[in-house]
């Protein structure tokens, strides 16, 4: 112990200079690592990333174990002295903060962000322009309000987020663990956990913070951990603790060394580090690290040390939010408002430079003019009252007509499209037809500012893998040795249910039923004898070994029958280890040092020497066994493409032919290979790999780098045992959604990681591919080949073709592959591809990798406007869903990172159906009437207070009262069209699933464009001429006052604005009705009540005009007279021009026969 | 509706066997699925109003058979009333602007008679008003340039900072305050028939009831009224509370529009036609320091108040619009009509394979 306790001593004096340097680099360091931070927006930028340079990974990690081995990017934890570790550094503690703000900091904060949003500035602008003396249009109080409640509204909420936010916060940090303090362990609270102690946690607890394993029930220091919390990841993962340290556990000793490791970062996958233990040095990895956030599985207790708490725990360093993007629809309509700001100013100009004139006219008069009396007398001198001379004037007069004109820009309106938004992914995250039982897992918003974009997306890139297809993976066929097994099939288990072992008494089966070719049982079961037996063991041996598969034992209601659960990451792994045991070769057990695979009722015990892990440069991976005969073997699995490299082909030439051909027949029915091959080790061949792998394993700097190269050394001269084919299934209702997008007008494009061969073969199931398309397929290995295949290919697709139009045989089908990509993206070719593909019906890429997906994805964002939808599972299509103007995610098999990047998620393809055809229908229809309608409404209100301005010598004063023009885009008029923004359907369900080629309506920009802009303008100024001039003339030299004829135009107003409304509502239910009629009850309260109020010159005003013919005369009047325009031209339009939507709506309603046959439809949809 | 509940539910003992396999996963009790509710999947029961020719042809009748008769009743109304205007402005006071000015400033006897022919009956009450042309009582500074609380209470009497620069004469708080009150219209008129008869003006009740019983105090009494340097207008009786003074709460009820009247009084006699009417008048106001106009108005009223065509006009021509387009609309059904919800008319039917 003494011998330990000097020897960190001098580790630590070791440290000295480097600290010491540390200090003056620390700030540096410090630069570089928020410039890193900040390069990485979020983590899973920084996953895109990973993937993006995945193939030149070890560059990549050498340059990462350079940089930890400098002092100033590395901390120090020195094992159960959490005194000493924190001694240097003040390493931040274990409580979490999610909270943003406290009750200090609540109000500046919070202002402080909110006024981030242009709108508020504007807001806060209008109202500070109001306390000016000068310029005081409205009172103090009634200035501020809107902006207030605003304000509030937003505050409570953030508030209340907040407060659940502590609220969790406070129950993280006070979850009790125990912690070693003076050699017993004593319950501490979460908070108070600090870096270098050491923490003991047992079955199903939730780690509270970053620890490196120290050891586990486990003798060999196995830990199964699940990180559902972390990435969604719901399988179990193997951590392991070093051998080191397990035993020391184990037999109660204290333990004391330092671990070295990096500085907290967010790569969740990743940590270098090593720890100082008996003066040996011990490298650590990502397998050694447990993260907060992860519940211990299936181990009774581990250890661990606490390497990173609190905040700088990874997890934590991970909780950003997505990014954001706009909707297109935002976009455009920010072009009319930046118009609607211009007719503001001309607005503003008339009224300014009348008043001008009407100065200049007056300008001898002013003085003594009763409503004007520039001059005032009451003091000793007679001067100007509030009087700044012409150009001054002018000016505040322009200030004013802004103040009074504001609502001309509706800024109202993006809050008003916030709430719209919040209903609307209400409903889509509620939709029962979005719902996916089998992962119990409803839809997702995850961006609550693109709903309206999914109306109009023209083009959908789809990933393959467990987007198309279930990502559930069936062995199907194997071949050995050259002999191609899985002809006919039968269910096994209807003779005897399926394979079982018999271990202790106990009945242990696989969980996965696998459907078996009698044939091959019969010959497994022979015995390895013969040589295809010999083979056929070999073959089954590779797929239950070479892998990295755990076994858990599950319990059944039956006490003597287990079930064999198979855990790993790969579904493929998962489909093969099955495979071998249903063929009788069944993982039992497998620890870091050996595996149990009980081979027909013979349990056998493997020795796992070694284990070279898959990576995406050698697409295989390899596993050295020791087998109980003595010998050593080495497995290999792995992708055909890099297998047959390695394959020593001078063995067994016609195996390996045979071999491929299979190959080649599995791939063209769509099936996943895989190749095995092995190879016998001599002691020789052992010693030099062992000598080699561990200098490898043990390397500070470069270790990926040296294994890969290990294991390129081991993996050669193999002999080929066989290849599997997988069936990776379709997902339910992949072909007739990929059939209704297309009628709907939406180009499907899949990108796929796949073989050229899979991707067509899922291409024809998918019925993305008929065998009636013309395919173009180019895969070049230079740039000049996919130039001439270009140009060869647009000449096919310009020609002509015989058959008749609207047959499928005019269509044309793409197929092109990621290396002919790798040419054609980034450079002059790119315009060719682009117009070759605009042209297909059908574009299929395959062989792509992560970054060229979302080359694919700008090739069609830089050259059209049309919307782009990228789906995906996998961290590969990470960059394409956030490339693309929509992601979304498919939670499914592969975690949760691309639904982390996306901005809506579900569980399964066939719900982009509704999503777009439904949802996305209605969200843009919806939003892009309310952004019409709410121009409209803010317009007609403030045409009428500039017609007024004309004629009170252009001063601004209002005859309607300063409440009544606040309230009016407060509680007036905003609820109906909010209510209206959520609910209206222009046409049902039935009718859009019934008809996709509805979805064109989004496409075509029917709901909104500047065609219906200018109409509305033009309707509004109409309106406006009549809602102001029929009062105005009917009372021209009559005795009525000011407040009396503004409380007419107030409610004619509002009344217009409101059936306005009403007469574009489609689908009116009681919520809506409750709505529009509220609102006038509303409005006709609020003057009411403001009526009532005796300081106000318009006291009483609203009760002496109803008891006037006249003012019910003119409201029935304008109204009328103000709508009859926009109904003849919508009677014309609908008589004359029909739309689709509007048909089909009026076959909702009259065409009883297509209602029940579309019914029928629908039901399908569901139960299918 | 649908109901996928028991088809879906055969797998769900499957599904969450495929669990992580630790006991306290393995029941979910708490499914996600989203509670059904006719709401939530957006089904309300809803009416889909449809235009079809029936409904478009009746509106426009509708709006045709209520418009046309309103229109030629409230033509006829105002028809009916008998209106005498008469400027006397310019006919009282001759000479140039500044000559005016200068006249009406002064303290001279602006004493006018003006005579006026009744070319039809007036049936009582004939209301008598005057009329402003271009005087904009809706302007900005004037507007606002009074006290709403120093008028209705006696306590508020110095709340007078919105009055500027009406707001206190000779350092003492004016009551009323105000450019507003400050402006009180003065003219006055006696009438007399051409017998000589004198014809009363009743001036009781001529404000707004609810402006003599709420906004105006009883108990507030005109205080250092008109005592500035610059006289804009009449002058108050300090003995009468201002809920008393009805030209006053008449005046401050501020006019919509730059041209205006403003109820003056009654007459509560009925004059026959061809009457003369003399009208002795004292021409106090001052209108033209800025060329502003000043009539005197004797008007019967009708059920829709006075003398004005427009409504009337503008109601025949919207109904008469409509029954232009009921009728157009009629003919375009008839002689193109288009079969509703007829798929053939959807675009993709009609120019196949064109979508």
């Amino acid at each position: 112990m003494n011998l330990d306790e000097t020897k960190s001593v001098d580790l630590q004096e070791d440290e000295l200079p480097g600290l010491h340097n540390s200090s003056s680099h620390r700030s540096i360091s410090s630069n570089s690592l928020r410039a890193n931070s900040i390069k990485e927006v979020g983590f899973v930028d920084l996953r895109s990333k990973e993937v993006r340079y995945g193939s030149r990974g070890g560059s990549n990690s050498m340059s990462m174990s350079r940089r930890e081995i400098s002092d100033e990017d590395s901390r120090l934890v020195y094992i159960n002295d959490p005194l000493k570790t924190n001694e240097k550094f003040e390493f931040s503690g274990n409580s979490v903060r999610t909270s943003k703000y406290s009750v200090l900091t609540f109000l500046p904060r919070n202002l402080f962000e909110q006024f981030h949003r242009v709108a508020y500035v504007y807001f806060l602008v209008i109202a500070i322009l109001n306390q000016l003396p000068q310029l005081a249009v409205f009172g103090r109080f009634v200035s501020i309000l809107p902006l207030t409640m605003v304000l509030l509204v937003t505050a409570i909420k953030d508030a209340y987020e907040d407060w659940r936010r502590h609220r969790s916060d406070w129950i993280e940090n006070n979850r009790l663990s125990s912690v070693l303090v003076n050699d017993s362990y004593e319950q501490k609270k979460s908070k108070d956990i600090q870096v270098g102690e050491i923490i003991k946690f047992s079955a199903n607890e939730t780690i509270p913070c970053d620890i490196v394993l120290l050891s586990t029930s486990d003798p060999t220091g196995v830990a199964y951990i699940q990180t559902i919390n972390l990435d969604g990841e719901s399988n179990l993962k193997t951590r392991y603790a070093k051998q080191e340290t397990v035993s020391r556990i184990h037999n109660n000793e204290k333990i004391n060394g330092v671990i070295k490791c990096e500085k907290p970062n967010r790569n969740i996958y990743g940590f270098l580090a090593y720890m100082e233990i008996d003066q040996k040095r011990v490298s650590l990895g990502p397998s050694n690290i447990v993260l907060r956030g992860c519940v211990l599985k299936n181990t009774s207790w581990a250890v661990g040390v606490v390497v990173y708490t609190g905040m700088e725990t990874k997890v934590m360093l991970n909780n950003s939010g997505a990014q954001s993007k706009r909707s297109h629809l935002e976009a455009r309509m920010n072009r009319e408002i930046i118009f609607l700001s211009f007719f503001l100013v001309g607005l503003c100009t008339v009224v300014s430079i009348c008043a001008g004139v009407w100065l200049r006219r007056h300008r001898d008069e002013l003085d003594i003019m009763q409503f004007y009396r520039r001059k005032d007398y009451s003091g000793e001198d007679v001067d100007n009252f509030k009087y700044y001379g012409w150009g001054l004037e002018i000016f505040f007069t322009f200030l004013m007509s802004v103040i009074v004109f504001q609502i001309m820009i509706p800024i109202a309106l993006y809050i008003s499209m916030e709430l719209v938004r919040v209903g609307q992914a209400y409903f889509m995250i509620r939709d029962d037809n979005m719902y996916d039982e089998t992962t119990d897992s409803r839809f997702q918003c995850r961006a609550l500012n693109m709903n309206e974009d999914l109306g109009q997306i023209k083009y959908v890139f789809s990933d393959k893998t467990g987007t198309l297809t279930e990502n559930k993976m069936e062995f199907q066929y194997a071949s050995i040795s050259g002999v191609d097994y899985g002809g006919e099939k039968t269910d096994f288990y209807e003779e005897q249910g399926g394979y079982f072992a018999q271990v202790d008494g106990l009945v242990l089966r696989p969980m996965m039923k696998v459907r078996v070719d009698q044939e091959l049982v019969r010959l497994s079961r022979s015995g390895n004898d013969t040589k295809t037996g010999k083979q056929i063991y070999d073959f089954f041996l590779a797929l239950a070994a070479c892998n990295t598969i755990v076994p858990i034992v599950v319990d059944t209601s039956d006490p003597v029958e287990k079930l064999i659960d198979y855990q790993g990451e790969s579904p493929d792994e998962q489909a093969l280890v099955y495979a071998a045991a249903a063929y009788g070769f069944m993982l039992i057990e497998r620890t870091s040092g050996h595996i149990i695979i009980d081979i027909h009722g013979d349990r056998q015990r493997f020795n796992v020497l070694g284990m070279h892990e898959f990576d995406s440069e050698r697409k295989r991976m390899s596993v050295i066994l020791g087998c109980p005969d003595n010998t050593v073997k080495v497995f290999v699995k792995g992708a055909d493409t890099t297998m047959f490299n390695v394959i020593d082909k001078s063995l067994n030439l016609d195996v390996v032919r045979a071999t491929e051909s299979h190959l080649h027949s599995y791939s063209s029915i769509g099936l996943r290979t895989l190749v095995m091959g092995m190879r016998e080790l001599s002691s020789h061949e052992f010693e030099q790999w062992r000598s080699s792998y561990e200098a490898a394993t043990s390397a500070l700097m470069g270790r990926a780098g040296l294994l890969r190269k290990v294991a390129i050394n081991l993996e050669k001269n193999l002999s080929v045992l066989g290849a599997s084919g997988i069936e990776d299934k379709l997902q339910q209702g992949v072909p007739e959604a990929i059939e209704s997008l297309r009628t709907a007008g939406i180009k499907v494009w899949v990108l796929t990681g796949d073989k050229q061969e899979t991707a067509i073969s899922i291409g024809y199931s998918s019925k993305l591919l008929t065998s009636k398309m013309t395919q173009i397929v180019i895969n070049n290995n230079s740039k000049e080949s996919c130039r001439k295949s270009l140009e060869d290919a647009l000449i096919t697709s310009n020609a002509p073709r015989t058959s008749t139009s609207g047959d499928d045989g005019s269509l044309i089908a793409l197929i092109i592959d990621g290396t002919s990509l790798v040419y054609i993206l980034d450079s002059e070719l790119e315009e060719q591809l682009f117009e070759l593909a605009s042209k297909c019906a059908v574009v299929l890429c395959c062989r792509v990798a992560p970054l060229q997906k979302a080359g694919i994805v700008m090739l069609i964002k830089k050259r059209t406007d049309d919307l782009t939808l990228a789906i995906g599972d996998g961290a590969n299509d990470v960059s394409m869903i956030q490339k693309a103007d929509v992601g979304i995610g498919i939670s499914g098999q592969e975690g949760r990172q691309a639904v982390m990047a996306s901005d809506f998620a579900m569980a399964q393809f066939r719900f982009l159906v509704p999503l777009l055809l439904v949802h996305g229908h209605w969200n843009y229809q919806r939003m892009g009437y309310m952004i019409l309608y709410n121009f409209y409404r803010n317009a007609v209100f403030v045409l009428v207070l500039f017609w007024y301005a004309l004629f009170t010598a252009f001063t601004l004063s209002t005859a309607i009262n300063e409440w009544s023009s606040v309230l009016y885009s407060v509680i007036y008029t905003s609820v109906p069209t909010i209510v209206v923004g959520i609910l209206d359907k222009d046409l049902g369900r039935t009718s859009l699933l019934q008809y996709p080629q509805l979805y064109g309506a989004g496409q075509r920009q029917e709901s909104y464009n500047s065609k219906l802009f200018w109409l509305t303008i033009a309707d509004t100024l109409w309106q406006s001429i009549v809602a102001f001039f029929v009062p105005l003339l009917a009372y021209w030299k009559s005795d009525i006052d000011g407040p009396s004829i503004g409380d007419l135009w107030t409610l004619a107003v509002v009344f217009l604005v409101n059936l306005h409304l009403a007469m574009d509502v489609t689908t009116w239910n009681w919520i809506i009705h409750a709505s529009i009629w509220g609102s006038i009850v509303a409005t006709i309260i609020c003057v009411i009540i403001i009526d009532c109020i005796v300081i106000l010159p318009g006291y009483w005003a609203i009760f002496h005009l109803a008891g006037d013919g006249m003012f019910w005369i003119c409201l029935i009047g304008i109204v009328v007279a103000s709508l009859i325009p926009r109904f003849v031209v919508k009677l014309l339009v609908q008589h004359y021009r029909p739309s689709d939507v509007q048909i089909a709506g009026e076959a909702e309603k009259f065409g009883a026969i297509i209602e029940s046959r579309s019914a029928e439809i629908e039901m399908n949809q569901h139960h299918t | 509706m649908s109901n996928p509940a028991t088809p879906m539910n055969a797998n769900a003992p499957s599904s969450s066997s495929g669990g992580a396999g630790s006991p306290d996963s393995a029941p979910r009790r708490n499914s996600k699925r989203p509670k059904y509710s006719r709401f939530t999947q957006q089904e309300l029961p809803a009416c889909k109003p449809i235009l079809t020719p029936k409904w478009v042809i009746s509106a426009f009748m509708l709006v045709t058979i209520v418009f046309i008769p309103i229109g030629l009743a409230s033509l006829f109304a105002s028809r009916d009333v008998v209106e005498i205007i008469d400027r006397y402005d310019n006919a009282c006071l001759q000479g140039s602007k500044s000559e005016k000015v200068q006249f009406i400033q002064s303290n001279a006897n602006k004493t006018c008679v003006r005579s006026l022919t009744v070319r039809k009956r007036m049936k009582q009450p004939i209301y008598v008003y005057y009329q402003l042309d271009s005087f904009y009582q809706n302007h900005r500074r004037y507007v606002k340039s009074r006290s709403d609380s120093q008028l209705r209470n006696r306590g508020d009497e110095n709340q007078t900072s919105d009055c500027k620069p009406e707001n206190d004469a000779n350092g003492m708080a004016i009551v009323p305050c105000g450019l507003v009150a400050w402006s009180l219209f003065n003219d006055t008129y006696s009438f007399s028939t051409g017998s000589n008869q004198q014809l009363p003006v009743n001036k009781r009740h001529i404000s707004w009831k609810s402006d003599r019983e709420d906004k105006f105090g009883s108990d507030v009494f005109p205080k250092n009224f008109q005592n500035g340097s610059l006289i804009g207008g009449g002058r108050l009786n300090e003995s009468l509370p201002l809920s008393e003074q009805e030209d006053l709460i008449v005046w401050m009820r501020t006019a919509a529009l730059p041209t205006f009247r403003k109820l003056y009084g009654k007459i509560e006699v009925d004059i026959e036609a061809g009457e003369t009417i003399n009208v002795r008048l004292e021409n106090n106001y001052n209108t033209y320091s800025f060329s502003g106009k000043k009539k005197l108005v004797l008007s019967t009223t009708s059920w829709l108040g006075g003398k004005n065509n427009f409504i009337g006009i503008a109601y025949l021509a919207v109904g008469g619009l409509c029954l232009l387009l009921a009728t157009t609309f009629t003919l375009i059904y008839l002689v193109k009509p288009r079969h509703l919800g007829d798929p053939t008319y959807l675009s993709w039917n009609r120019n196949p394979g064109g979508h």
